[in-house]
Parts: C-alpha cells; sequence; structure tokens
C-alpha cells in the first residue's frame, strides 16, 4: 500500500542551477495524508449503489479507522445481521443512532436498543475514480 | 541473572487464525470455526465453539469431518497473505505500549513492562487488551509475570479467564495458579521431559517450581534447569528485542496432488527458489549452499517410499535467481526417479551471509554480473509494486496444477488492492 506521486527536480547540470532546490520536498506520500493510524486502518471496497447521493459508488475505496470513535453524522461501518455495511451515525439526547443513505431504506437503529449491532469502525475518505 | 525486576507480559492473540477470518465475516462470529493448514490437512486454528465440539488441535481433517458436517463448523483454508497482515497491524499496535517488545511468533509478543507500577499492571494489561481488540479486531490473553516462562503461565491461565488478564507480580496465588497448569503445558517442557517429570512424580508447573535445584541439574539438561528456575520467578530467559537474521531460508511444499514428472518437479523447485531468493535479498544475503529434497508419501500402499536431497556448494556466493534455480535444477535431476509419486519437494538456501554485493563495482563499467544484480532488483520492485510472481521465470510454470489445496480460502487480502475486503451500502 504505497502510493507516491513523484515530484520531479532538474539534474545537476552544468548550467544554472535549479532555482527550486532549496525547496525540494519529499514525493507527496498519500498514505501519511489519508492515514492517520497505519495500524488501525483498512481499506474496504464499497459494492452497492444506493449511496451515491452521498458520494458513495460501487465499487469506490473506503479508508476505515478503527481506532476513532463515531462523531455525529460519522460515515460508519457496521456488523449488522451478521454483514458488514456502510451506516451514518447519528447522536440525538444522548442516544445513538443508525441510519441508511438510501432512499429505500427508512430504518433507524437505535444502539442501545439493539446491543448486537456493533460499530466496525469509522471512514474518513472515499476514493473514487472518474 | 536479573532477580525480580522484570516484569514481563506475554501478550497472544486467541484463536488467531479463526480471529483473522472473523474480522471481515461477521457471519462466523460466535459459531464453531476451523482453519486448516495446507493442503486442508489438519486442524491448526479453532474457535471456542469448535474446540467445545471435540475437535482437537492438529487433527486430520477426514477424521472430524462428520463433526464439521453435523453442527455446520465453518471452514477455512490458510489464507496467510491476510494472517501476515493482521499480525503486522497487532504488533505494530503493541510497540507503544513498551519500548521493548520481543516478537515471538506471528501471534505472539513479549513487552517488557517494567516502567510501569506493580499497582498499575492489571490495568494496563486491560488496556492493552482493549486497543488491540478496537483498532485490529482481534481479541488477544495477556499474562503478567517477573519471567518468560511465568508469563506464559499467567497467559494460559488468562485464555481460560473472562478478563483475558492475569498478573502474578506480588500474587499471593501464583502457587494456586501454578497447580493447575499439567507439566506439558509448561513453556520449554517438551514431550521426552514430559514423560521424565511425571515418571518422577512431577505432574504441574507446581511440583516443578517445588523440586529441588540440585535434583534437577543433575537430572536435567541446562534447558530444564532454565524452565525450572522461571518458574521460581528467577529471570534466565532474557527478552530479545532484536530479531536474529537467519542463517538459512527453507521453503517446501506438499503438492495437491502427487506428481511423477520431472517437469512438474522442476516448477516447484523453480517456484520455491524464487521465493527464497527473493526472501533473502531483501535482507541482503547471499547464498553459499543450496539444498533440494523430494519425497514421496510414507503412507503410500504397494509404493516404496523414497526420499532423498543433494546439496551444492556454490563457488561464489550468490543471490541471484537465475543463478540459484540453475543449481538446484541441476542437483533436483541428480536425485530425480522415474515412476515415482512425489508428495513433496523444497530447498534449503544454507549458509547465508549479508554481503555488500549492491556496492560492489561502484565505480565499474557495467558488467554482467552488476546487470544481474540490477535485474533481480527490478524484478523486487516490479513484484512488490505489483504483487507477487508479476514478473516470474518461465521455468516456474504459469498454471502451477501441483500447488497446494486450498478449497476453503476466503481469499481476502487487507493488503492487497485486488483482493481488499468489502462492505455493502445500505
Amino acid at each position: 500500500m504505497k502510493a507516491l506521486l513523484p515530484f520531479h527536480i532538474n539534474k545537476v547540470g552544468a548550467g544554472f542551477p535549479s532555482p527550486a532546490t532549496d525547496y525540494v520536498e519529499d514525493d507527496i506520500d498519500l498514505n501519511a495524508h489519508l492515514i492517520k493510524n497505519i495500524p488501525s486502518t483498512f481499506l474496504i471496497r464499497v459494492q452497492g449503489k444506493s449511496m451515491n447521493s452521498v458520494g458513495i459508488h460501487n465499487d469506490d475505496l473506503l479508508v476505515v479507522d478503527r481506532s476513532l470513535n463515531p462523531k455525529n453524522f460519522s460515515t460508519v461501518i457496521v456488523n449488522i445481521n451478521e454483514e458488514l455495511v456502510v451506516k451514518t451515525f447519528i447522536k440525538e439526547k444522548n442516544q445513538s443512532f443508525l441510519t441508511s443513505e438510501s432512499k429505500e431504506i427508512k430504518d433507524k437503529i437505535n444502539l442501545r436498543a439493539n446491543p448486537e449491532v456493533l460499530i466496525w469502525g469509522v471512514v474518513t475518505y472515499v476514493i473514487h475514480a472518474l | 541473572m536479573l532477580y525480580n525486576k522484570n516484569k514481563i507480559a506475554l501478550v497472544d492473540c486467541n484463536s488467531f487464525y479463526v480471529s483473522c477470518e472473523r474480522l471481515f465475516n461477521p457471519s462466523i462470529i460466535q459459531k464453531p470455526v476451523i482453519v486448516l493448514s495446507s493442503n486442508d490437512g489438519c486442524v491448526i486454528s479453532r474457535s471456542t465453539e469448535a474446540k467445545a465440539l471435540g475437535i482437537k488441535m492438529g487433527e486430520p481433517y477426514f477424521k472430524i469431518k462428520k463433526i464439521v458436517k453435523e453442527n455446520d463448523v465453518k471452514t477455512f483454508s490458510t489464507n496467510f497473505a491476510l494472517y501476515g497482515d493482521l499480525s503486522r497491524r497487532v504488533m505494530k499496535t503493541l510497540r507503544q505500549f513498551s519500548p521493548q517488545m520481543e516478537i515471538y511468533s506471528i501471534d505472539e509478543a513479549f513487552l517488557d513492562l517494567s516502567s510501569i507500577r506493580n499497582e498499575d499492571l492489571l490495568e494496563h494489561g486491560y488496556k492493552i487488551r482493549k486497543t488491540i481488540l478496537k483498532w485490529t479486531g482481534i481479541p488477544t490473553s495477556i499474562g503478567i509475570a517477573t519471567t518468560k516462562t511465568l508469563s506464559k503461565a499467567a497467559n494460559w491461565i488468562a485464555k481460560k479467564e473472562k478478563s483475558g488478564v492475569i498478573n502474578l507480580i506480588n500474587s499471593n496465588h501464583i502457587d494456586e495458579f501454578l497447580s493447575k497448569i499439567k507439566i506439558n503445558d509448561v513453556w520449554g517442557v517438551g514431550r521426552q521431559l514430559t514423560k521424565f517429570y511425571i515418571k518422577n512424580g512431577i505432574n504441574t508447573a507446581y511440583d516443578l517450581k517445588n523440586k529441588h535445584n540440585g535434583w534437577i541439574k543433575k537430572n536435567t539438561s541446562v534447558f530444564g534447569s532454565r524452565t525450572a528456575m522461571e518458574l521460581k520467578g528467577i529471570s534466565c530467559v532474557s527478552l530479545e528485542p532484536h530479531q536474529q537474521k537467519r542463517k538459512n531460508c527453507c521453503v517446501s511444499r506438499s503438492f495437491g496432488r502427487k506428481v511423477t514428472k520431472l517437469e512438474e518437479l522442476n516448477e516447484a523447485i523453480t517456484t520455491h527458489c524464487l521465493n527464497a531468493a527473493e526472501k533473502i535479498r531483501l535482507d541482503n544475503q547471499t547464498v553459499k549452499k543450496i539444498t533440494v529434497f523430494i519425497k514421496t508419501s510414507p503412507f503410500q500402499k504397494d509404493n516404496y517410499y523414497y526420499s532423498n536431497s543433494k546439496d551444492i556448494d556454490l563457488p561464489i556466493r550468490t543471490n541471484d535467481s537465475i543463478e540459484l534455480v540453475k543449481q538446484a535444477l541441476i542437483a533436483l535431476k541428480d536425485i530425480y526417479k522415474k515412476n515415482l509419486r512425489y508428495q513433496k519437494t523444497g530447498i534449503i538456501f544454507s549458509g547465508l551471509k549479508e554481503t555488500d554485493i549492491y556496492n560492489k563495482n561502484l565505480f565499474s563499467t557495467i558488467n554482467h554480473e552488476e546487470k544481474r544484480i540490477k535485474l533481480m532488483q527490478a524484478i523486487d520492485h516490479t513484484n512488490i509494486k505489483y504483487g507477487r510472481n508479476a514478473l516470474s521465470i518461465a521455468q516456474a510454470g504459469l498454471k502451477k496444477k501441483w500447488n497446494a489445496k486450498r478449497h476453503f480460502s476466503s481469499k481476502v487480502d487487507t493488503a492487497c488492492f485486488n483482493f481488499l475486503p468489502t462492505v455493502r451500502v445500505s
């Protein structure tokens, strides 16, 4: 899992040295920017189209950090009915709920009332190919 | 020897391979699950539920097929790519809890906790366990004690406790715990020593702890006395944070089916050589001697058992795949016999040494040797970038029909772009 974007700098030649050499930085490392906590972050591929409206498409990659606790409106991966699915986490008056971004599904799962539903991780980025 | 100042934690992942399989497959949580060894041969990891059905560690799959069927035991072939990645994640997470750590196996590590106050040890243990579970999804058990052997013993107890953490430092229950541990479950006590101890009335860890030093020294080896001293709380085996570089490298596999043709054996040997050569190049090592071995199954009726090996001493050390394959195939041809049904083949690279092969000839013009080094670097870089076997030698075969059977593999790999786990949106 290494994604490096090259950052080219002129070779030292006989002519006038590149004025940019004082500003040389390393290649941009997307890992360093997209992954805050390496051991707890997983890349997971999306299956399904029902979250297109919020920018999550079929075959997209989700960057999921298990070490984070969800905040209001976090996109989360949950373990529900023996399956891993993407939901939205909502906090209302000391109570936590999971909702679906899909227009067909209207349910609102109360986490306290459904202790078997577990939060697997918090989605931090969506990587979508255009 | 250090007396009683050490605080060592042994962190051990619970049913590690099963836990890895469960991470992306919630449908097998709280159900009996087993993982089978190469060629789907024997049970090498069991969930608690599978243990409860009486499935034993190391049991051959064909013997438990009935239990598996009747109880719908979820069965998996090994997926070492996944287990390896999750192991790295567990170890990385552990590292933040201690500056000194020894990775003992794929699912165990010793941590030096001497900087933690005694009264905080248990709480610290809970914190480690909770963090590993949250970050990686892998449940662990933790044993804390003054020596490695005692921390192993504490871990053995912790595995059976719901809290998952046992601290034996300043505990009044050490003897009580040790008397629950059978002598064959003590770290470092093998099968022969177990027989000998039982014959002499030593049945538990507690019995060994209380045996007179003189008797142990007289009757067992250095290793035997070490174990006994460690149980008494005297540290004899220190933490080894730096992994020793390997001195030899063996790659061998059983075939998925019996193999007779030399061409197929050539493919397998070539594949194993490439695999091992890549590993040693990563460590900048070179090979002095190659051993090639082949064998038929010892359990086959009406066929006679054949097992042979051949060493080749290389005139010049190398880690060049092409050269290594060439030599290995010469050795194989020498020991190959026609019309036999081979079960297993492998290679051993030995006399490994770190070599500055990459720095040699820095200022010379490109010669043959340097070209080869560059070629190997190119192959390694390509394979790291595009996955194992993206670039290989044609001799290794493409279809590899002889490959081990892995009928029940989960095929998820958290470190490979093409096999990432999936989630459904809803």
